[in-house]
């Protein structure tokens, strides 16, 4: 293109007499021009200000590859302008070489080459290097990445291209040899198993390749240092490193280090100290005269950043109020290998915290939050108080934990005050369970609702709907199940602060279930559902759970009446005496239970968990006026006879309301042996009583031992018990003599279990907890405390793994051996497999 | 309803402003926005682009999508400061921003950039007849915030049955008195901060019950003070007449 030098004054302010705009494909010239800002008939200078930016502004657009700007005519001070603007390519295909193409998908995806995307310099550029950087970062040292773009024809779509990378990944870069010279005191191995993520090639070692990346040597040098640190070698330092190139692939490091001298700790001093004696502060820092001067630990018990929960100096005043606190350890004098320590301590004046306040909530209401703070106004600062805070405001579920931050504002050395303003996320707490599937002889399908963050008040209020009534921390729940031979119904209610005033929780539940029979035709496939003999269950609770702040804060004391009626219409399953009649179970159930595990729900590395319940009903033959001893004799003559329909007859009077007393014990604590090895032992007691010996205790409410321990379809208040090794409830009092069909699966009045588990930890991925375990078992049952024998176990042994997902829950796998015969067999029962499911820890 | 179907997907944007138009004058604000959305980003930077802005933003208005409202609204009193709708643009902007404050006990960042939104209309065009209008609106925003801080405070009161929170209920109750000199909660503020610490004392060790009750008392004066015959009047004498019965009792 041939260029004229046009005449153009500097000073001059030329009127714009024309614009056109060339080169574009895609854009129309007025679009252009209007987003130019120029107008013909406007005066500028030329060149000036005015068009500097507004070739700015069309580079910043990063639509154009190339935009020049033209004076084509001069008439006096008008001018025609044309602006000449190559549009950037946009992307038609991309083509991957070298690799893959599942490995390529996420390079693509992760840079944005989507079709259509404007391909610049800078995607150009950014592509390469995120490409390489991620294979340096496997170790790939010698990964090289080429992008080209090919101009592809089409007149009808203009400007395109096809982005081709080639990707040559190269070896992957091994080191052979970490050589290190210059080391006494600690030998090259010691040294070599310091650095953490670098290390030599060993075929033997598998989770831990032997690859060369820079970012992680230069922390395994640092965590060299450190090693000699902690030894005492407070001047130890790496005075040169090499990288030698052995082969195309390989690579040998050489550290030179120089050790420097071995020290030890002389006096530490406190200075400024006032509110913590010299002994105290000397106890927390736990080094003596004459220690190895270990550089971390000193360090460690100052101050710990990363860690809220150490137990350090600094902690021990930010605990106590102390925010504007400040701890200096000097190295006063150093004489010969002993150093003496001043630990310097501005105390600063007590910090009260003045306005709390919530940002964020806008579904959750104030005082839903408010009211779990553990730090309030007026009170005085405590780190410890905000670090609690923020983990049980991420424990109450309505909000993102991982978006749960503290601000302290308005903060006054002065006045010693500070506000803090809590940062919340709110998150989905509902759940919705839809589900299909085929058990039980049929379809079987389920729909449960869960909402975490409910508010029954606002239930009849329309505006509310948004699109629920959320924001008083209220749990509700409602759920169906329907199949051919049962339907299932059942709504609950849980407020955590019941009245507002205190943290009771009152928790309503109520449910209604139909089960069936059915016939089978002989020579047919299927049945038919016989409608008319049925088992229908209707009942509901009412509790308060209160979280007692005596003797501990871990204690619970819980109440609850429970109310249930069983009606039996033709329903002769041989799982009660009478198949027509109807039962009522009226009971109150008292609980004391204490949680103090740590840290992780899933997987507690210590702590114990214990409960004690007992339920009772009330002793209604103490004013009914049934002569229970007759009915009583007159049963055991019908049993003698043979009559069934008397035994139903007279068991329906004997169950008409039931009347017991359960109490159930179960202990379980966590000991940690090593690292994350932990031990879980357990200890389980349970004893179904009757207040009236004749009138017996009812069919009800009994323990069912053995197997995984999977309630499944409860029709009778039961309680399965797992113990592992043994088939499902299966076993049965040892000391039972008629062990007719009548009384075989009756369930036990007393029962006892114990266990010892061996967990160890694979995986603390959030996706997934893994861990594995090894256990021994043993637990039997008992008719009676005549028969009770605490040391005549059905014992098992066995291995299994469990993997817990958010989305699912818990699964396991268990394999387990009983060593015992279970009843009716003479032999040790063997190799039995568990699948466990749900929450079950 | 067919053409309206093949005026949404064809590509005469003369006829899209047209229907868009009539369906905006007789109400029908769902289907109009649809061909609004389509014919904005065309009409930027020409000349009708100030009328199909405002019927844009008055159509997110009308159907109650008051973020969006409030933003466009905005967004057109800074593209047109000439325009003669500036005025109702603005103050549909603000209104929009007001609609979008919620109930008192959620978070009120919307309703302190609602109040912030009201005074700069009220700043910006003192002669507007919306102005009492706007001003009732900021009053009636600012009476929600002062209801949430009470409302904080008095919780602060009520758990303190299981929790002892009295100090935060009297600490908050002060704040508040302070930050809100004059608001209608005051008599409230007042009796619940005698009320916390009457209650604070009787509940404290022993020997710190009379310093506490002294503070009761003090509390008590300045309720008396300004209320001198108030809703509370009844507990607050029952109230001081047990403190200073327990203060001669400690004398003794």
């Amino acid at each position: 293109q041939a260029q004229r030098e046009l005449p153009l004054d500097r000073n001059t302010q030329y009127e714009i007499a024309s614009i056109k705009v060339t080169g574009t494909a895609t854009y129309n010239e007025g679009t252009v021009i209007a987003f130019t800002g120029l107008r013909v008939g406007e005066k500028l200078y030329l060149p000036g200000e005015k068009l500097s930016n507004v070739i700015k502004k069309l580079w910043d657009l990063e639509l154009f590859s190339d935009i020049n700007l033209y004076v084509t005519g001069l008439d006096g001070i008008k001018v025609d302008l044309r602006l000449d603007i190559q549009e950037v390519p946009e992307l038609n295909e991309v083509k991957v070489r070298g690799i893959k193409e599942k490995k390529a998908a996420p390079f693509i995806k992760d840079n944005g080459l989507n079709k259509g995307a404007k391909v610049t310099e800078n995607l150009i550029t950014t592509t390469d290097n995120y490409i390489e950087n991620y294979y340096r970062k496997k170790g790939y040292f010698n990964s090289k990445v080429i992008v080209n773009t090919i101009d592809t024809p089409d007149s009808i779509a203009g400007n395109k291209v096809n982005m081709v990378i080639s990707v040559d990944k190269g070896e992957r870069v091994k080191i052979d040899e970490i050589i290190f010279e210059g080391n006494e005191k600690l030998s090259d191995k010691k040294l070599r198993k310091a650095m953490k993520k670098t290390k030599e090639r060993n075929p033997l070692r598998i989770w831990k390749r032997s690859k060369y990346i820079k970012a992680d040597y230069e922390l395994d040098k640092v965590a060299i240092i450190d090693k000699y640190k902690e030894k005492g070698f407070r001047d130890a330092r790496i005075i040169s490193d090499t990288i030698i190139k052995t082969e195309d692939d390989r690579i040998s490091l050489k550290l030179n280090v120089e050790e420097g001298n071995k020290y030890y700790i002389g006096d530490i001093k406190f200075i400024g100290n006032t509110v913590y004696s010299d002994a105290q502060l000397a106890a927390k820092i736990g080094l003596t005269r004459g220690d190895v001067y270990n550089g971390i630990v000193l360090k460690e018990r100052i101050e710990q950043p990363g860690d809220p929960d150490a137990d350090d100096l600094a902690n021990l005043y930010q605990n106590s109020g102390y925010l504007f606190s400040n701890i200096n350890p000097v190295e006063v004098n150093v004489a010969n290998d002993t150093i003496d320590f001043e630990i310097r301590i501005q105390e600063g004046k007590l910090a009260y915290f003045n306005k709390i306040t919530i940002k964020g909530n806008d579904k959750t209401k104030d005082h839903v939050i408010y009211r779990e703070l553990r730090t309030r106004p007026g009170q005085q600062y405590s780190k410890q108080a905000v670090v609690t805070t923020i983990r049980e405001l991420g424990r109450l579920g309505f909000f993102d934990p991982e978006q749960l931050t503290p601000e302290f504002k308005n903060v006054d050395q002065n006045n010693g005050t500070l506000d803090l303003e809590y940062n919340v996320v709110e998150q989905g707490a509902s759940q919705i369970e839809l589900q299909g599937g085929f058990g039980g002889g049929g379809f079987v399908g389920t729909l449960g609702l869960s909402f975490n963050n409910f508010s029954i008040q606002n239930i009849f209020n329309k505006d509310a709907y948004q699109p629920l009534p959320m924001g008083d921390g209220q749990k509700f729940s409602l759920r169906a199940q329907a199949s051919q031979l049962f339907q299932t119904y059942s709504v609950s209610l849980t407020e955590p602060w019941f009245g507002g005033r205190k943290p009771v929780q009152l928790s309503a539940s109520f449910s209604h279930t139909v089960q069936f029979l059915f016939n089978r035709t002989p020579g047919q496939r299927g049945f038919d559902v016989d409608r008319d003999r049925r088992f229908l269950i209707t009942g509901g609770s009412l509790g308060l759970a209160k979280r007692l702040t005596w003797p501990d804060r871990n204690f619970t004391l819980s109440h609850a009446i429970s109310f249930q009626h069983f009606d039996l219409r033709n329903y002769n399953t041989g799982l009660f005496t009478f198949g027509n009649g109807s039962s009522e179970n009226l009971a109150y159930t008292i609980g004391l239970s204490r949680d103090n595990t740590f840290t992780n729900p899933i997987f507690p590395l210590g702590g114990s968990k214990f409960s004690i319940t007992a339920k009772v009903t009330p002793p209604y033959s103490l004013w009914n006026g049934v002569d229970y001893e007759q009915l009583d004799g007159e049963r055991q003559q019908a049993v003698l006879n043979g009559d069934q329909t008397e035994i139903g007859i007279i068991d329906q009077k004997r169950f008409d309301w039931l009347e017991f007393y359960k109490i159930k014990f179960n202990g379980t604590w966590y000991t940690r042996l090593y690292d994350k090895l932990v031990l879980q032992s357990n200890l389980e007691f349970g004893w179904l009583g009757a207040y009236n010996q004749n009138r017996g205790v009812p069919p009800f409410e009994r323990f069912f031992l053995g197997g995984d321990g999977l309630g499944g379809f409860s029709l009778d208040g039961r309680e399965v018990i797992r113990l592992r090794g043994y088939p499902n409830q299966s076993v049965t009092p040892l000391d039972r003599v008629n062990n007719s069909a009548l009384t075989s699966n009756d369930g036990a009045t007393i029962y006892n279990k114990f266990s010892l588990e061996l967990r160890y930890p694979i995986s603390f991925n959030p996706q997934a907890t893994i861990y594995a375990l090894t256990f021994v078992e043993g637990g039997s049952t008992y008719d009676n405390f005549r028969d009770y024998n605490p040391f005549q176990l059905n014992r098992s042994a066995g291995a299994g793994i469990r993997i817990f997902m958010p989305a699912f829950g818990l699964l396991g796998l268990d394999f387990g051996y009983g060593f015992d015969p279970i009843p009716g067999l003479t032999s040790p029962n063997g190799w039995e497999t568990h699948f466990i499911i749900g929450q079950q820890f | 309803c067919s053409t309206y179907q093949e005026t949404l997907k064809s590509d005469d944007i003369g006829a899209k402003y047209a229907l868009a138009d009539s369906l905006y004058d007789i109400g029908k604000y769902k289907k109009s926005l649809k061909l609004w959305e389509q014919i904005v980003p065309v009409y930027r930077g020409r000349p009708q682009a100030e009328r199909v802005m405002y019927k844009y933003s008055d159509t997110y208005y009308q159907l109650g999508d008051y973020y969006l409202a409030g933003y466009n609204f905005e967004r057109f009193v800074k593209s047109y400061p000439k325009s003669t709708k500036r005025e109702d643009a603005a103050f549909k902007s603000a209104q929009s921003y007001y609609k979008l404050s919620p109930r008192y006990n959620l978070d009120q960042g919307d309703t302190q950039r609602a109040m912030d939104k009201l005074q700069e209309f009220i700043n910006s065009y003192p002669e507007s007849v919306q102005i009492p209008v706007a001003n009732d609106m900021v009053a009636e925003l600012g009476t929600k915030i002062e209801k949430k801080e009470f409302e904080i405070a008095k919780m602060y009161n009520k758990i303190a049955v299981s929790q002892f929170t009295y100090p935060a209920a009297i600490k908050s109750m002060d704040n508040f008195l302070s930050d809100f000199p004059g608001s209608e909660f005051k008599e409230d503020a007042l009796f619940y901060r005698l009320d916390s610490a009457y209650k604070f004392a009787i509940g404290s060790r022993r020997d710190l019950v009379t310093e506490r009750l002294e503070a009761a008392k003090q509390y008590h004066e300045t309720l008396i003070k300004y209320f001198p015959s108030g809703k509370y009047n009844e507990e607050a004498t029952e109230m001081i007449t047990d403190i200073n019965e327990r203060l001669a009792e400690a004398i003794n």
